[in-house]
């Protein structure tokens, strides 16, 4: 087969921090090729620089064996690159023929006014070329999400894209929709097609792509012949060497400890099963999964923040019906959200504003008024337990670390002194010094008897901080595992639904 | 060369606070001192302070709603509707202790159809008080049968007329109002959530912090204070009309924007308020007294509020 993408020596760095540290890849002509690696490996990086989005700092691109340059996204779509992201670009209010040819309408010559007879034909005509049972004058608006994706990669199809990029696109489709996906990505690769695939599901891997390239770190470990090779060999590749066992939190028993939440057939629309747990007091308990698993729904319901969901929680022993954030806090609960920017903090406000947001109520002086002496003076406090640096409550948070953001969002409930900790990701994004002190306060919280919930992807984090850890797949608890009895890779192989 | 630039990163980061309003309301006045002789009297800077009062009041509930993140575009109705409903109820019972607690009565009903219809409803706050601007002007309409309603005491007059020593009341009404405005917004838990609501609604939800009650609270507050306005033109005008205060709703906004508050929310002090209301006022005045036609000050108004702006803005957003 002719290769008809090379990548050579590619790096990328963002700030100090390399993403990218030299990296080699190459697509064969015709191929379905699965980029593989945990959060933070380096693969979405490289796809970024395959569509124009990043420039890489080193290193040369060829297409066709031509030596070339990738400088915005639309320069990726003139050579014939297409991609399929994650989250739907299609316009709702638009019927599937307008969007596929958005920004390519046909126009009649003479006054440029838009064919849309023509363009429906040409719509009818790609979508009858994959097999494809759907009116282009159907709004996009009334399509499920599978359809709604394979409108997408007709789109970029009618682009006369060679090379495909999917970035998760079974995300939101049922079983059916997927084979559906999976007929025309066969399809695809018989016209001479080159897909990169990138997903979370290993057995989707197994069942479409040709090889497999897997990232660590920013660097490429390998690519596999997908026939060639199982399960536990891209497991392995994606986590390399197991934690040092000294790191990790040792059994302890709890039996005898009050257990301060339970929660009982807990269960959201995208879920299967409904899922039961409880945690003691000064317990640590993780929760993993794959995305789509259902962990951050879980933290946001427990903190009446979500949606719909069924089930029950008892705090205490006693049933609660979290409805809202403020009854969730009433009962002495805390809520760390997994992006702190848009959700834990005010970036324009200073870090002594942020300390008090949730707990005002300690500076209210009985005049209404707002003791601005005592904020600065309990901020201080609290930014000196949590070791914040540089420790001046004046600053803005827009200005702070990843690692000291979290810990102003961590300071903000600490204050209100709570008696059960919900985190969602609590290091995403931080490096790695910041993230052992985030460690040592969540150990810190359980050493004052509080319960903590971390839901977590990174597995070296759940391995150093719980006492306990739960594996959801699909909303379905597949593992109740303990840290010195586990590895990395038995919780990957577990979430991921290998054998 | 460092120097020079250090000084101009120090004079646009100056510009942009509140000094730079008060620049720009300090240059108008000596331009216009300059070009008159009637306008750095005495008597012509109360007459501006009086001018603008109304304004200003209604000024400090719309910054409260958009702090908040919503608008308020039936400020004026709501002022007409409350202005004639104390109007009548004076004519009525010839009480004007009654006649306010009418004006406010009606006001907190109008602020709460608002905000229940934009917290509870759903229904994004510019359509819900696009619509109430009609219908509350309507009811006005309907009320007074078009008709003013005059023959109100003339003990009533001073509140929009009056003066308390050498200073207008309104005048003075309207410092105490800005006062309060100030300690509430900027020194208590309510301004703290009011403007963290409109700056960060998800971060405020997560912070548990009581959005509905808030948005409700501002939208009774804008509707309160433009009933205080409604009243205090009735007063002014010794009688009342379904038609007062047509248009309000843009002079306010202009006087609130051109004070740097941001129709995206969070953003907005008491300080810059004020001091875009009196910036229009003295345009207003000042023009008055140079004799430029009507027609003119329209379009130079719209100038100096886009300059303002301009030169305000801040270029990353």
């Amino acid at each position: 087969m002719p290769e008809i993408l090379r990548l050579t020596n590619i790096q990328k760095k963002f700030g100090g921090i390399k993403a990218l540290k030299g990296v080699n890849f190459d697509l064969q002509e015709g191929e379905i090729h699965a980029l593989l690696g945990e959060n933070g490996a380096g693969k979405s990086t490289l796809i970024k620089i395959i569509t124009g989005v990043y420039q890489a700092n080193e290193g040369d691109i060829f297409i066709e064996n031509k030596k070339t340059t990738i400088e915005s996204p639309i320069a990726a779509r003139k050579q014939g690159i297409g991609v399929i992201y994650q989250e739907l670009s299609l316009i709702e209010s638009l019927t599937v023929g307008e969007n596929i040819f958005l920004g390519n309408e046909p126009v009649s010559k003479v006054l440029g006014k838009y064919n849309r007879d023509k363009m429906y034909q040409e719509s009818l005509k790609y979508l009858e070329k994959f097999g494809i049972k759907i009116d282009p004058k159907e709004s996009v608006h009334n399509l499920r999400m599978g359809q709604k994706r394979i409108i997408e990669i007709v789109k970029a199809l009618a682009l006369d894209a060679k090379i495909l990029l999917l970035d998760e696109p079974t995300t939101g489709m049922s079983a059916k929709e997927i084979d559906t996906l999976f007929e025309i990505m066969d399809s695809l690769r018989k016209k001479k097609v080159t897909m990169i695939y990138i997903s979370h599901y290993l057995d989707e891997v197994f069942r479409v792509c040709d090889r497999a390239t897997v990232f660590r770190n920013g660097e490429k470990i390998n690519t596999f012949n997908v026939g060639e090779t199982n399960t536990d060999e891209l497991v392995k590749a994606m986590i390399g060497k197991n934690v040092q066992l000294d790191k990790v939190v040792a059994t302890k028993d709890f039996s005898a400890k009050d257990t301060v939440l339970k929660v009982e057939n807990y269960k959201t629309n995208i879920m299967k099963e409904k899922i039961s747990f409880e945690v003691k007091e000064s317990e640590i308990l993780g929760v993993t999964g794959i995305i789509g698993a259902g962990k951050s729904e879980l933290a946001t319901s427990l903190f009446g923040a979500a949606g719909d969901f069924k089930g029950s929680f008892f705090i205490n022993g006693k049933s609660e019906k979290i409805n809202s954030t403020i009854k969730a806090k009433n009962l002495h609960m805390a809520f760390i959200p997994e992006d702190r920017k848009s959700e834990g903090l005010f970036l324009e406000d200073t870090i002594e504003e942020n300390t008090l947001r949730a707990n005002i109520d300690l500076i209210e002086k009985k005049s209404h008024l707002l003791d601005k002496a005592l904020q600065t003076k309990l901020a201080t406090k609290i930014a000196k337990e949590l070791e914040l640096s540089p420790l001046d409550v004046k600053m803005k948070t827009k200005n702070l670390s990843g690692g000291n953001q979290q810990k102003v969002v961590i300071a903000k409930w600490l204050i209100g002194v709570p008696q059960i900790i919900i985190m969602d990701e609590p290091t995403r994004g931080i490096d790695v010094g910041a993230k052992s002190e985030i460690y040592n306060q969540i150990r810190k919280l359980s050493d004052l008897g509080k319960t903590t919930i971390v839901m977590s992807s990174e597995y070296n984090e759940l391995l150093r901080v719980c006492d306990r850890i739960l594996v959801l797949r699909l909303g379905k608890v597949v593992g109740e595992l303990y840290p010195n009895k586990t590895s990395t890779q038995e919780i990957l192989a577990l979430s991921l639904g290998g054998n | 060369m460092v120097l020079e630039n250090f000084n101009s990163q120090k004079f646009k980061k100056l510009i942009k606070s509140e000094w730079g309003l008060l620049a720009i309301l300090l240059i108008l006045s000596m331009i216009f001192s300059l070009l008159t002789d009637s306008f750095a009297s005495f008597n012509n800077m109360m007459n501006i302070t009086r001018q603008v009062s109304i304004v200003l009041i209604i000024s400090i509930g719309m910054l409260c709603v958009l702090l908040n993140g919503e608008i308020d575009l039936s400020v004026g109705s709501t002022a007409a509707l409350a202005g004639v409903g104390c109007a009548i109820s004076l004519n009525a019972t010839g009480s004007i202790l009654f006649a306010i607690l009418t004006t406010l009565v009606i006001s907190i009903i109008l602020g709460s159809i608002n905000g229940l219809l934009t917290v509870y409803g759903k229904i994004p706050s510019f359509i819900v008080t696009l619509s109430s601007m009609w219908i509350f002007r309507g009811i006005a309409l309907v009320w007074t049968g078009g008709r003013s309603v005059s023959g109100l005491p003339r003990s009533f007059s001073f509140l929009g007329a009056g003066h308390i020593g050498i200073i207008p009341t309104s005048t003075i009404l309207c410092t105490i109002f800005i006062l309060i405005a100030y300690f509430y917004i900027h020194k208590t838990k309510h301004g703290v959530y009011i403007k963290s609501i409109g700056a960060n609604e998800e971060a405020s939800k997560l912070s548990a912090i009581p959005i509905k009650k808030y948005k409700l609270i501002t939208f009774i507050l804008a509707g309160v204070m433009s009933g205080i306005g409604g009243m205090i033109t009735t007063s002014k005008l010794l009688s009342a009309q379904a038609i007062a205060c047509e248009g309000m709703e843009m002079d306010v906004l202009a006087a609130v924007i051109l004070g740097g508050a941001s129709l995206s929310g969070g953003v907005g002090t008491v300080i810059g308020t004020v001091l875009g209301a009196l910036i229009i006022g003295v345009i207003n005045n000042g023009m008055n007294q140079l004799g430029i036609s009507a027609f003119y000050q329209q379009i130079v108004k719209g100038l100096i509020i886009i300059i303002a702006v301009l030169i305000r803005r801040n270029k990353n957003k």
